[in-house]
């Protein structure tokens, strides 16, 4: 049976290389937010607020499971060896 | 995988005979790195929250003698150690009559703070940081936050500090 994952792989190199890009600029994106509220949470945690520390984890986590959700769409690349 | 297959394959891949293939990285090989450092920042923002959340900082407990009134002069400042930490202050004597006592550390990276007398400025010589001597805020440089500071109160001619009370506006 194929499946989305499938035909991608078999699409237009040009066209797989428009997703790397992509999904690499929404990774980079994604880590400098997460870099900002790790920064940011830290000072506070220094200064004695604590408030703003959960909600800067939490945001950080969903980041990272945006992220890491998104490797699902990573071409395999269609060359063969 | 055979033994075989694994010395050709993976071995080969790891430890590649051109140069060429050892430096480059792929861009998929960068987008699952990318991934990791994601989730080393998030493990990162648990470890900050679980330990402001679990494990906070000491209050200063209870008043502490720094000394008398006489033994600092106008413009002088004299450091000082509570008992049971480490964490040094400075008790600064104010041109205005007044003592103020902070923490020495700077909140950039650490550097002890002096201060500048005549000025009313608490001055870090290690990144031209600049702090008010009145209320600790920073007035210039890059520290990212105001010097803690402790309560100074009398009792006639002795000082005393106590921790100062949580100002939430700051």
């Amino acid at each position: 049976m194929s499946n989305f994952r499938k035909s991608q792989n078999q699409a237009n190199p040009n066209k797989l290389n428009n997703i790397l890009s992509t999904l690499i600029f929404i990774l980079v994106f994604n880590v400098s937010i997460q870099i900002w509220l790790l920064y940011a949470a830290l000072n506070n945690a220094l200064d004695n607020h604590k408030e703003i520390l959960i909600p800067a984890f939490i945001a950080s986590l969903v980041l990272f499971l945006i992220g890491f959700g998104w490797l699902y769409y990573l071409p395999k690349g269609n060359f063969k060896r | 995988m055979s033994r075989e297959d694994n010395l050709n394959k993976n071995w080969k891949k790891d430890f590649p005979i051109l140069k060429q293939e050892a430096t480059q990285v792929s861009r998929r090989d960068f987008a699952k790195f990318l991934t990791l450092v994601s989730g080393g920042l998030m493990v990162g923002s648990g470890l900050v929250a679980a330990k402001a959340h679990l494990m906070p900082k000491e209050e200063v407990a209870g008043e502490h003698f720094v000394c008398k009134k006489d033994e600092v002069p106008l413009g002088g400042t004299r450091g000082f150690v509570i008992e049971g930490s480490t964490i040094p202050y400075i008790l600064i004597h104010l041109e205005t009559g007044e003592f103020k006592a902070y923490e020495q550390k700077c909140t950039h990276l650490s550097c002890s703070v002096f201060y500048k007398p005549g000025t009313g400025i608490i001055h870090c010589p290690c990144h031209e940081g600049s702090f008010d001597a009145k209320t600790g805020a920073v007035l210039a440089g890059p520290p990212p936050r105001a010097l803690p500071k402790l309560e100074v109160f009398y009792k006639d001619n002795d000082i005393y500090v106590k921790a100062a009370v949580e100002n939430t506006l700051s």
